[in-house]
């Protein structure tokens, strides 16, 4: 047990520094810590450190002096650092607030200081998120993750891996979640230009509750530690409120032991969501206290003062508890006529205010941090380290090779022959393979998603159903060889165009609403159309689709269940359930999957009538398809037979899956333009009227070398393809690295272009 | 057994009963509400409805989380008794027995260990007025509405061995087991459940023990 010495026996003030005290709305910890350490040591000078006199926090108080510095992007940091030394020499203590401060501190101070409340480096090494090797003794899981350095190919695959329920994160500061590629893309473009760096990663959201551990340590010797779960949360996800308990036994144990490893000094953070199953997963680890520091003095644990206990050996007032929960509310200050408030900037045209985001310039001082040391702060490290290249199938090389491009006219779609062949095959007999006794499995092609005759032919050839949405594409599949009995009708456009609905019975039709199905079932006692199944659309709730029957009120429930039992007897009952995975993510398109196995289960129970037909997919990306093994599938086979056992065929419908592989798109170069800070933009003859869906998802893009011929990847880079049409969004691909030698009249190839990239091409600019 | 009668029964009860507990005194007796069943189509569709939209909003998340989309859908308020499942999945406004009878429902039908659960809260005369004048005008019965507490309907949810989490379903939050006393607070629960929990201690809730079928003070 330590012996204390009162404040009254010291000879000398203790004086303690106290920096990162902006205090706007996503806040630091400066005035929190500050606030405690006033309560601790009411006779102390406490001097307030900045950055910015924009900074409000100066204006605090119970700050007794204030050492404002000019922002880190004009700061000359050796200069500087002399000061600081000076500083803690002369018997100051200081307690950084910032994180990049705090990194720049261990550096100024490779074998630390007595007086520098902040972790060494080689801590700070181990802290760096987000693995935060350091906490592997934490009862803590880490959420998955991905570098950005990997190719956008693979990056898309983790969000739809993940649900598009994932983070784009900064190396230091800032998150943002990105539901959509496009979204990805600029948020991507806007962090790496804040932070100077490519170097970002992609995490999984967990959900749950909010919650993290703040501790408090002098040279390895855990001094206290508190645990606080988010009980009012700001927009920005920011703590407004929260309560205070001690941190379990079970967390404490392995924290105090890391701590000792780490030879930790100062505050820390470790930032956790709690899951419904009780699980915590680590989301990063601050090497700082946290802006609600003095939530946690209020209920009796002053942990700032603990530090500046054990580093100066005088005892701090005791910290009563007022309470187990504290919140934050709203202040105004006077302004200290020192440092009055600066003008506001001038708003640009059309902007509103300006923000007070980063007043400091830490986005500078990381710049320098970065330029200094560029190992220091890896975000992700990676054994042998992703190259950032997409992976060409072999396929796809072949299929390119095959062309004789001297005689091929750009912009031109390029059919993918072998690839095209081998993936309707494996498709094919995947759903052979799946077929039981009892139930057939059989692929079905949507016509809609490549209505190319030689892809409608191999559809045929491999067994699959065609899926036509409107008369003119079952008259093309009928054209192509499909017997009508071979094709399922559905969509909101079946009955277009007027007269052309075959009278020779097809294999199913699904209708998209209650008046749709009752039209359908009207038609064929008619004998205007006939029909082996009648089946119904289903949107399951909870999924934003404009397409099917609805089911998210009991009203809509009941209805399609009274239209289902009005169905003839002699008719069989099937239903459809389309939603596009790679939208929705391949996880969730998992769980609508068995929600609709639900329903069809209630509709079966209530309406009195058996499924015969089940018809789901829609969307599918090709990795998602093709690269898993049948396990998936055939679980669902299994599932599918537990939960409806009269179900007879199920037909498994791809989407574009089977179409996007299958064409790609060669262009020219038609001039490249070079600009400041190694911008390049390349004029290529090709334009969004060919790539519709560039905004949508990743291309993998190959360039053919005009004097070798070989067909190289293309990686992430500075350049801009700029389509040739005069329209703004013409980019058909950002931020793209081309090969060196590259020139006017080269040949790129995208690949992935032959799903909705072509059907949904327009002529456009051609005169 | 539904609102109405059940204050009655309360009611003939209360010359016979034992000292009560000092928060849900009133309610010593009181059951929990149940939804009526036609015994036909009307209100199997409402339940089948119930159960399937209840694993879509699910949107593959932890079956122990709280069906949060229920208070979603039906704002809390005064609704009169008895009420059927056809009835309740049309109203827009439910109170908390039809709010904790829909989620225990829900619950069971995911495979989780659910029980019903009641509970006395604290809270202000102004509060207490609100609601009772509320009620009132909407013709309902304001029996739950004493003099500083109410009595409210939830859940308690099996989140362990014997650990519960109580579920305000009429609110879509789970009741934090570290407050004690004040506006809103928990001041007595009663958890219907059959078996020995705990060895004999009850249930785990936080640092308490809850014994199962009468009204534990908190």
């Amino acid at each position: 047990m330590p012996i204390w010495r009162r404040y009254s026996d010291c000879v000398e003030p203790m004086k303690v520094y106290v920096s990162g005290l902006y205090s706007g709305g996503n806040p630091q910890p400066g005035v929190g810590i500050v606030r405690s350490l006033r309560q601790a040591y009411p006779k102390a000078e406490l001097v307030g450190v900045e950055y910015s006199n924009r900074v409000s926090g100066i204006h605090w108080n119970d700050l007794d002096d204030l050492w404002i510095q000019r922002p880190w992007d004009e700061l000359d940091l050796d200069s500087y650092g002399a000061r600081v030394r000076a500083a803690l020499d002369a018997g100051g203590f200081w307690i950084s607030g910032s994180d990049l401060e705090a990194m720049w501190l261990a550096a100024l101070f490779p074998d630390g200081h007595d007086h520098l409340l902040a972790p060494p480096m080689g801590a700070l090494r181990r802290i760096t998120k987000p693995a935060v090797e350091a906490a592997s003794g934490l009862p803590v899981k880490i959420p998955t993750y991905v570098s950005t350095d990997h190719s956008d190919w693979d990056l898309h695959a983790f969000c739809r891996e993940h649900n598009w329920r994932v983070w784009l994160k900064g190396p230091y500061y800032d998150a943002a979640r990105t539901p959509s590629w496009d979204v990805f893309e600029a948020v991507r473009n806007a962090l790496s230009k804040v932070w100077s760096t490519e170097r970002l990663y992609l995490q999984a959201h967990v959900s749950g509750y909010e919650e993290s551990v703040m501790l408090s340590a002098y040279k390895g010797e855990l001094l206290g530690a508190v645990s606080m779960r988010k009980r009012e949360i700001t927009p920005e996800g920011k703590t407004w409120a929260g309560d205070i308990s001690e941190v379990p036994d079970e967390f404490m144990v392995p924290l105090r032991q890391m701590v000792k490893e780490l030879q930790w000094t100062g505050g820390g953070e470790l930032e956790m969501v709690r899951d419904a199953a009780g699980q915590a997963w680590l989301l990063e680890m601050n090497p700082r206290f946290p802006a609600w520091v003095h939530g946690s003095t209020i209920a009796g644990h002053n942990l700032p003062a603990l530090l500046v206990q054990a580093a100066s050996g005088v005892r701090a007032v005791p910290a009563p508890a007022q309470g187990q929960e504290f919140t934050r509310v709203v202040l105004e200050v006077p302004v200290r006529p020192e440092y009055p408030l600066p003008p506001i900037p001038e708003p640009f045209a059309g902007a509103i205010g300006h923000s007070l985001k980063h007043p400091s310039g830490l986005t500078s001082l990381a710049k320098k941090l970065h330029n200094a040391n560029p190992e220091m702060l890896e975000v992700v490290s990676e054994e042998g380290g992703p190259t950032g290249l997409p992976t060409i199938p072999d396929t796809f090389v072949d299929d390119i090779e095959s062309y004789d491009f001297d005689a091929v006219e750009t912009p031109q779609f390029l059919f993918m022959d072998s690839t095209a062949a081998g993936l309707f095959k494996r498709a094919g007999e995947r759903s052979h393979r799946l077929s039981t006794n009892e139930v057939q499995v059989v692929s079905g092609y949507s016509i809609k998603t490549n209505p190319d005759e030689r892809l409608i032919r191999l559809a045929l050839e491999n067994g699959f159903l065609a899926e036509a949405i409107s008369l003119l594409e079952v008259h093309k599949a009928l054209e192509v060889g499909f017997k009508p009995d071979q094709v399922i009708l559905n969509g909101p456009g079946k009955w277009w165009p007027e007269g052309m609905m075959p009278k020779e019975r097809m294999h199913a039709v699904f209708c998209d609403s209650v008046a749709d199905l009752d039209r359908t079932v009207g038609a064929i006692e008619r004998g205007e159309m006939s029909s082996a199944h009648v089946g119904v659309r289903i949107r399951t709730p909870n999924v934003v689709s404009r397409f099917g029957i609805p089911l998210d009120s009991p009203a809509t429930f009941r209805e399609l269940v009274a239209a289902v039992k009005r169905l003839p007897a002699d008719t069989a009952f099937g239903v459809h359930f389309h939603m596009a995975s790679s939208n929705i993510g391949v996880a969730q398109w998992w769980h609508l999957f068995e929600s609709m196995l639900k329903w069809c289960r209630s509709i079966e129970k209530l309406s009195g009538r058996t499924i015969d037909i089940l018809d789901m997919g829609g969307g599918w990306f090709p990795d998602d398809w093709h690269a898993d093994d049948d396990s998936k599938f055939a679980k669902a086979v299994e599932t599918i037979r537990a939960m409806l056992p009269n179900v007879r065929q199920i037909v498994s419908e791809p989407g574009k899956a089977m179409a996007q592989p299958s064409m790609a798109l060669a262009m020219r170069i038609l001039e490249i333009q070079e600009h400041e800070d190694d911008k390049v933009e390349a004029v290529v003859d090709a334009s969004i009227a060919e790539l519709p869906m560039y905004f949508f998802y990743p291309h993998r893009m190959l360039r053919k070398c005009s004097e070798t011929g070989q067909l190289q990847p293309l990686g992430r880079g500075k350049t801009h393809l700029m389509g040739r049409l005069c329209m703004e969004h013409d980019i058909v691909a950002a931020n793209v690295q081309l090969p060196e030698g590259t020139r006017a009249g080269d040949l790129l190839i995208f690949c992935d272009a032959g799903g909705y990239d072509r059907s949904m091409s327009y002529v456009f600019g051609r005169g | 057994m539904y609102l109405d009668a059940a204050e009655k029964l309360d009611e003939v009860r209360a010359e016979e009963r034992p000292k009560a507990p000092s928060a849900g005194a009133r309610w010593q007796h009181f059951p929990y509400s149940c939804l009526l069943h036609h015994g036909d189509t009307c209100c199997e569709i409402a339940r089948e409805w119930v159960i399937a939209n209840d694993f879509a909003q699910l949107n593959g998340s932890d079956l122990l989380s709280g069906p949060r989309w229920l208070r979603q859908k039906y704002e809390w308020g005064p609704s009169p008794w008895p009420m059927h499942w056809c009835d309740v999945v049309e109203r827009k406004v439910i109170d908390c027995g039809a709010h904790s009878a829909l989620a225990h429902e829900v619950f069971t039908a995911r495979g989780v260990t659910a029980f019903r659960a009641q509970f006395i809260q604290s809270y202000t005369a102004d509060a207490l007025s609100q609601w009772r004048t509320k009620w009132v005008d909407d013709k309902v019965s304001d029996h739950w509405i004493g003099d500083d507490v109410i009595y409210h309907e939830g859940n308690a949810l099996l989140v362990g061995e014997d650990e519960l989490k109580l579920w305000d379903s009429s609110a879509g939050w789970w009741i934090n087991p570290r407050q004690n006393g004040g506006y809103g607070s928990l001041a007595a629960v009663r958890i219907f459940a059959d078996g020995q929990w705990g060895g004999g201690d009850g249930f785990r809730w936080g640092e308490r023990r809850i014994k199962p079928n009468e009204w534990t003070q908190i």
